[in-house]
């Protein structure tokens, strides 16, 4: 047992790295997506932000698992093959950017359309006006939600490991399925990602509290 | 005989089938000050949008000195209620910014620039705040100041204490009146009558979104023939009624 134990914690340490590095991957493509996703929806006429608000519904709508199978297998039939670490970065990426975009989108509708109003009158044009009053107004009331989310996203990282992507749950597993100690396995697993998650939390709120101060200062 | 500064010309603004305002005709010669009153809903702060262009016309035009009006193209500058300050910039900031992305003015001097209009409302030494470290009168101040300092030809006030204290409007009302006593043209929606009273050279009385009568303050509040104007002012008389036994 205690073998099983060390085991997993060897396999953990050598599938951490992969983890974090696809989740932060996924988590900086996932902002930027969203982003322009939301800023389309809110800036751009409905033609176009209709079906971005579809694609947003679809993925939202589809268990990220299903998802993954979708990119991972699906792909290669319509010319997409990718390689397992590739089809995880891409398919947390959108994931990620369908829930940032609805965070980034009630973030442009916070903010006061009399703002706006002032800046116009004064003759502020809208692109400054956005750059300069919009988006940092909208900041503070979007990071305490984008940082939630960000954390949650690394728990949906184990999900990669049903397309073989040899991060945390995959390298565990198969410590599991050699030894059948699965409960081990399992527990060890669990550990790790609760610390990972917590460790994550703490470092957001503390680059929360920073962004804000910035921004108040 | 002076042309007028701003003409407001058959001005209507339809939504849906609702009609806010209907053919409405105003001539405001420079240094004139118009207070704008009526009852709520009676079309006054749609007036005042139209006039700076926010709020879409269904007909009629505005002009300022013989052009069509554009929001931003320097000719009207507009005092919210809300105030609507940028929350994330200082005092100083929120003045200075038009100045610096319009004017294209180097920092340094618009920053200068916008303590001078800081000062002007008596804000001086409070250019470093944030809004939120400023009472509302000061907010109001720091507002009046950011549209002052863009130095726009016609002044547009929306109710600019109606979202104060009541011990908290009085500097508002006094930065108001030196800027008329000062010659600078404007209109000021308010039901602050003994306000309007004394600051305006001429009074508007709107009631669904019709001009019911354009006077000086003196015949407008005196005996009134108008019974429109007579039964709205009653409700002024009334609320003050217990200060005039006492």
């Amino acid at each position: 047992m205690m073998a099983a134990l060390a085991d997993s914690f060897l396999a953990a340490a050598r599938g951490l790295p992969l983890t974090i590095a696809i989740w932060g991957a996924g988590v900086a493509t996932g902002l930027v997506l969203g982003f322009l996703v939301a800023a389309i929806r809110f800036f751009a006429p409905l033609a176009l932000s209709w079906p971005l608000a579809m694609a947003v519904e679809a993925v939202r709508g589809v268990p990220f698992l299903v998802q993954c199978f979708l990119l991972y297998f699906g792909g290669p039939f319509i010319g997409i093959d990718l390689s397992p670490i590739m089809a995880g970065w891409v398919a947390l990426s959108v994931y990620g950017a369908a829930y940032f975009s609805e965070v980034f989108r009630a973030g442009f509708l916070s903010v006061p359309p009399g703002q706006l109003e002032a800046a116009r009158m004064l003759g502020i044009p809208r692109h400054q006006a956005v750059l300069r009053i919009m988006l940092p107004m909208m900041a503070l009331a979007v990071l305490p939600s984008l940082a939630n989310l960000a954390v949650i996203l690394i728990k949906e990282t184990a999900i990669l490991s049903i397309i073989t992507v040899p991060e945390l749950t995959f390298r565990v597993q198969g410590v599991g399925s050699a030894t059948f100690a699965f409960a081990e396995t399992t527990l060890v697993l669990a550990l790790v990602y609760w610390a990972l998650v917590e460790a994550t939390a703490w470092a957001s709120r503390h680059t929360e509290r920073r962004i804000a101060r910035a921004l108040a200062a | 005989m002076t042309a007028p500064i701003l003409s407001v010309r058959a001005l209507e603004r339809r939504v849906g089938d609702v009609e806010i305002l209907r053919r409405i005709d105003l001539d405001v010669m420079p240094g004139e000050a118009i207070g704008v009153i009526g009852p709520s809903g009676s079309g006054k702060s749609s007036l005042l949008r139209c006039i700076a262009g926010l709020d879409a016309v269904s007909g009629g035009e505005v002009m300022v000195e013989g052009r069509r009006t554009q929001p931003g193209d320097g000719a009207v500058g507009m005092v919210f209620q809300h105030f609507n300050l940028w929350p994330h910039l200082t005092a100083r900031e929120n003045v200075a910014l038009a100045l610096r992305l319009v004017r294209k003015m180097p920092a340094a001097a618009a920053a200068e620039k916008a303590e001078a209009a800081l000062a002007r409302v008596g804000l001086a030494a409070l250019g470093g705040r944030k809004p939120a470290a400023l009472s509302g009168g000061q907010q109001q101040r720091v507002a009046i100041a950011r549209t002052l300092a863009m130095e726009p030809r016609v002044l547009l006030f929306d109710e600019p204490t109606a979202a104060l204290d009541p011990e908290l409007t009085t500097e508002v009302l006094d930065v108001i009146r030196d800027l008329a006593a000062a010659g600078t043209t404007m209109l000021v929606v308010s039901h602050e009558m003994g306000f309007i009273a004394r600051l305006s050279t001429r009074v508007v009385f709107l009631d669904h979104g019709v001009v019911v009568q354009a006077a000086p303050p003196a015949e407008l509040f005196a005996a009134q023939a108008e019974p429109r104007v007579r039964s709205f002012l009653q409700t002024y008389l009334d609320r003050v009624a217990w200060a005039r036994d006492a």
